[in-house]
């Protein structure tokens, strides 16, 4: 496995080259331009008809997976909100009123590996937005009082977010399963660091300042927008956008040797939960085990599976059961969760999970199963690939982890090359219960 | 209400800036709208029906047998033999239950629809309902009010309370998904008995947009035709009693935050005149997610109270998972909504008493010229995102059918903002919106503190963990101590456990 570090600084190094990228013989059906400002900034242009509109993403691959440093988790996410917050060029209440003249749809979002900033908007104002958002990444601004009021909004964000068992749940379960990695935290942050924001003016500037450069950022505009033009006018504006991003010194995650147990109260009435939350890999496409492993999620645990006939549909013990094998950056988590209909049954579940992996390790896998499997996900994608909005939100991830859209047709192509000998190797590998961490949720009588 | 089984999310390509209401061809029986790049085929079949025809004592009928459809056996498959078929596909079909509307809609790549046409008419013409099937669903929509309203999600439980407190009494008066007792007394012949009763070849419209061609509408359409005979009576507009002032219903709960809803019914519909001036006022006082909206500048953005703060003049459920306006949810009566999401339970009086300060100020004083001119601008470019995908675009123009719109509706919307007047706005907020006669929803823990404080109409200060600057905490004092006329005899405080029983 390369080290982190190493992949990030190969990903800068490519600056000026032009490619053209899917389009071609690959799944993704639109052609995709890569650019590579002098200051690092990556910028991926994919025309397509969208009847007028246009995406624009603005992908900074930070997330709380970033937040190395005790007392400060949550940064990422606040930063998202604080983004909103103006410049010298644009306060606050004109970046709102022009946004609004727009008729934009503009959001944002946090992950662990990733802080998204994404507008909707008719494609005529496109200048518009780029000279809006270049101002913002280069030249926020913000007084003390207006930040530690944005942090009364995240605590609010977090104290509604806790009314979810779930949420319960994962805060707990991350924290167990890992000793040492950021992945530890959610992306909203441990309570009492969010109840702190408000004292942290100071360290809020050097977060900004760290991650929010052009070599941690991705432009990615899809939509109806001529490419020449839209990257001439994204020269104009972010060309002088200093570079200086600062790694995150991430600790390293030991290995996990054997399973970890965890029970959460939940303060209120639900259904018991129970995830089980086994030690992924990082995500790297050349790895066909870790492809070959995503493919499990559905495989072993989706709605076609065994354990949901028998669970689900047949003898209705849990409501519902599903698994995330998700992508990362780092090794994350692989988990499959239940939502248990009676708690006396949490250990039973448990023993499903366990039997569905050995039954699986113990057989071969009907052929038909997978060639089923990658059908699906070929038309899950296309399927999904509509509007521009669409298009770059099923990206933006991808692009966070990798720097480019290239990914997208390797991963597709490493699907089609999966083996059923890869799945078993992958289920070996990934789904012992020395790699897990095991949570059970229950609630109030 | 609605329930997808694996359903890839909803549809597809964009839609035009300019275009025209002939994109939509619609006949009597028939919405279709042809987009012929798009790869998909959308499916939507809405029967005239919803949980406003669910009998007294067997409330969440309509969406359980609906449910049945979807997720359940026909007379040829299984269950698990459907979702065995549909994997490869990646396509998937559900059930959108509300209180007028019934659509089951679906949507598939045209690569795959020789195979996906048999499973999708199946579930419609010839359900098994199976006895098993039908515990399983029951079951998960008994849960879902028992466990996951009412103590996992305070927004959803405040909003519903809320609407089912105006609409106390009448056939909208109950959640879709039901009540716990309307749940355990349905069986599986009331089950089929509605099926037969409202799902007949003279009670649905049929809707398909996308990549289709014309063979596959006739064939859908002769298909249907082939459900049993029936022309249901429709069941009048509901009536929501006349609000004597203001009334609220406590809901009480152990929580950390209180989540507040209210306001009270309109008679204002789309496609009305009066509609889109409302809709312009709306828009500025509380566009939802939006931080454009007024409430939201007021709470969240000055005092940073909460997560957001909107208002509605149309339903808008699952608020907290979507952005865009719902389709398929159209009804005869609407109400105008607001909707603040949870605050400390320290700030709920003030929060609540600075969402009707502002409302009474808007009532009292209208829009300014500044702010009608940003928001027709910010609503004239906005709504082209309201339905963006093919499968949208159709849901809003069954909508219309619904309203009696003859024309593609984002394009009408457009056009009538556009020659909106503040006056027209103006006149439009005085006469269809008030603050003497409402009605509130809260979720909160210590009610009956809340209440005698309400009622005491106790200044509410606020006192902030950090610095405001003094314009926000000079209005503050207004704030803190806007008189509203509550009443005990018109506070009622009830357990969260008895709520939708």
């Amino acid at each position: 496995m390369k080290p982190l570090m190493f992949v990030m600084f190969a990903i800068t190094m490519t600056g000026g080259t032009l490619r053209a990228a899917p389009g071609g013989d690959g799944v993704f059906p639109y052609a995709a331009e890569t650019h590579v400002l002098d200051n690092g900034l990556r910028v991926i242009l994919i025309p397509m008809s969208g009847g007028g509109l246009m995406s624009y993403y603005s992908v900074v691959r930070t997330g709380s997976r970033d937040e190395y440093e005790a007392g400060k988790t949550g940064f990422a996410h606040f930063f998202e909100h604080m983004m909103f917050r103006g410049t010298k060029n644009y306060p606050a209440a004109l970046y709102d009123r022009t946004v609004t003249g727009m008729g934009a749809d503009a959001n944002a979002y946090t992950t662990d590996d990733l802080t998204a900033y994404h507008l909707s908007f008719a494609a005529e104002d496109l200048e518009t937005v780029i000279k809006i958002e270049s101002d913002r990444f280069q030249y926020l601004e913000y007084a003390e009082v207006p930040f530690q009021t944005e942090a009364g909004a995240v605590y609010g964000e977090y104290r509604k977010n806790r009314t979810s068992p779930w949420e319960v749940l994962f805060e707990a379960l991350q924290a167990a399963a890992f000793t040492k990695h950021t992945y530890g935290h959610t992306t909203m942050g441990y309570e009492a660091d969010i109840k702190a924001m408000p004292t942290m003016y100071a360290y809020s500037k050097e977060f900004f300042n760290r991650y929010y450069r052009p070599e941690n950022v991705v432009l990615l505009l899809v939509g109806d927008f001529k490419t020449t033009a839209a990257l001439e006018l994204v020269r104009k504006y972010y060309g002088g956008w200093k570079t200086g991003y600062v790694p995150p010194r991430i600790p390293v995650e030991p290995p996990q040797t054997a399973e970890r147990r965890i029970t959460v109260r939940y303060d209120g009435r639900t259904l018991p939960l129970l995830a089980v939350a086994y030690k992924g890999p990082r995500f790297d496409v050349s790895d066909r085990t870790m492809v070959a492993g995503t493919l499990l999620e559905d495989l072993l645990f989706g709605e076609t599976s065994d354990i949901y006939k028998k669970l689900v549909l047949t003898e209705q013990k849990v409501q519902s059961i599903g698994a995330d094998f998700g992508f990362n950056r780092d090794p994350g988590l692989w988990t499959v969760y239940a939502v248990v209909k009676d708690a006396t049954d949490l250990s039973a579940v448990l023993g499903e999970i366990d039997r569905a992996v050995e039954t699986f390790l113990a057989g071969p896998l009907p052929a038909k199963k997978l060639e089923n499997q990658k059908k699906r996900l070929k038309y899950s994608f296309l399927m999904n690939l509509d509007t521009p909005d669409k298009v770059a939100g099923r990206l933006a991830r991808l692009v966070a982890i990798t720097g480019g859209v290239a990914v997208v047709d390797e991963l597709h192509a490493a699907y089609d090359a999966v083996t059923a000998e890869d799945l078993r190797r992958a289920a070996e590998t990934y789904l012992t219960p020395a790699r897990r961490t095991v949570a059970t949720l229950t609630g109030r009588d | 209400m609605t329930r997808t089984r694996f359903l890839p999310f909803p549809a597809i390509i964009a839609m035009g800036l300019l275009m025209s209401a002939c994109d939509v061809p619609s006949s009597e029986r028939t919405v279709l709208l042809p987009v012929t790049d798009d790869p998909t085929i959308s499916i939507r079949v809405w029967f005239k029906t919803g949980s406003q025809c669910d009998p007294p004592g067997k409330e969440g009928l309509a969406l359980l047998t609906a449910t049945m459809l979807t997720e359940g056996a026909t007379a040829t498959r299984g269950y698990e033999e459907i979702m065995e078929a549909l994997y490869p596909l990646a396509a998937g079909y559900g059930a959108s239950v509300d209180k007028e509307m019934t659509v089951i809609s679906g949507r598939v790549h045209r690569d795959n629809l020789e195979e996906y046409y048999p499973l999708f008419t199946d579930a419609i013409l010839h359900p098994a309902f199976r006895e098993d099937d039908f515990v399983r669903i029951k079951t998960d929509m008994r849960n879902g009010i028992e466990k996951s309203l009412r103590y996992a999600n305070d927004e959803e439980l405040g909003k519903a309370a809320f609407f089912d407190f105006v609409h106390a009494g009448t056939k909208y008066g109950h959640l879709d998904a039901g009540t716990i007792s309307g749940l355990d007394a349905i069986t599986l012949d009331d089950v089929r008995a509605f099926y037969t009763q409202w799902f007949t070849r003279d009670n649905f419209v049929l809707g398909l947009g996308g990549g289709y061609d014309n063979t596959i509408v006739r064939r859908l359409e002769n298909d249907l035709r082939t459900l049993v005979e029936g022309r249901p009576q429709q069941p009048d507009p509901p009536a929501p009693a006349p609000i004597d002032g203001l009334e609220m219903l406590i809901v009480e709960k152990d929580c950390d935050a209180t989540a507040i809803s209210f306001g009270f019914p309109i008679t204002v519909q789309r496609g009305d005149e009066d509609f889109f001036a409302l809709a312009l006022f709306n828009s500025w006082f509380g566009e939802h997610r939006n931080s454009s909206s007024h409430l939201y500048q007021v709470i969240r953005e000055a005092r940073g109270m909460n997560y957001g703060d909107y208002s509605y003049i149309e339903i808008f459920p699952n608020g907290g998972r979507r952005q865009m306006p719902p389709q398929n949810v159209a009804r005869r009566q609407q109400l105008f909504e607001v909707w603040i999401r949870p605050v400390q339970h320290a700030h709920r009086h003030f929060a609540l008493r600075a969402a009707m300060r502002e409302l009474q100020r808007v009532v009292e004083d209208g829009m300014t010229q500044e702010q009608f001119d940003l928001t027709k601008r910010f609503l004239h470019k906005y709504a082209l995102q309201y339905a963006t995908t093919t499968s949208e675009r159709l849901g809003m123009a069954m909508d219309s059918k619904f309203y009696g719109i003859d024309a593609d509706y984002i394009a009408l919307f457009r056009r009538k903002i556009a020659a909106l007047t503040r006056e027209q706005v103006n006149d439009a907020i005085r006469r269809h919106l008030q603050v003497a006669n409402v009605k509130f929803a809260v979720v909160t823990s210590g009610a009956e503190a809340f209440r005698d404080a309400l009622v005491a109409n106790t200044p509410s200060p606020v006192v902030y963990d950090t610095p405001k600057p003094d314009d926000v905490l000079e209005e503050d004092t207004h704030i803190s101590n806007h008189q509203l006329p509550f009443t005990t005899e018109k506070i009622r405080i009830v357990k969260v456990d008895e709520m939708f029983r």
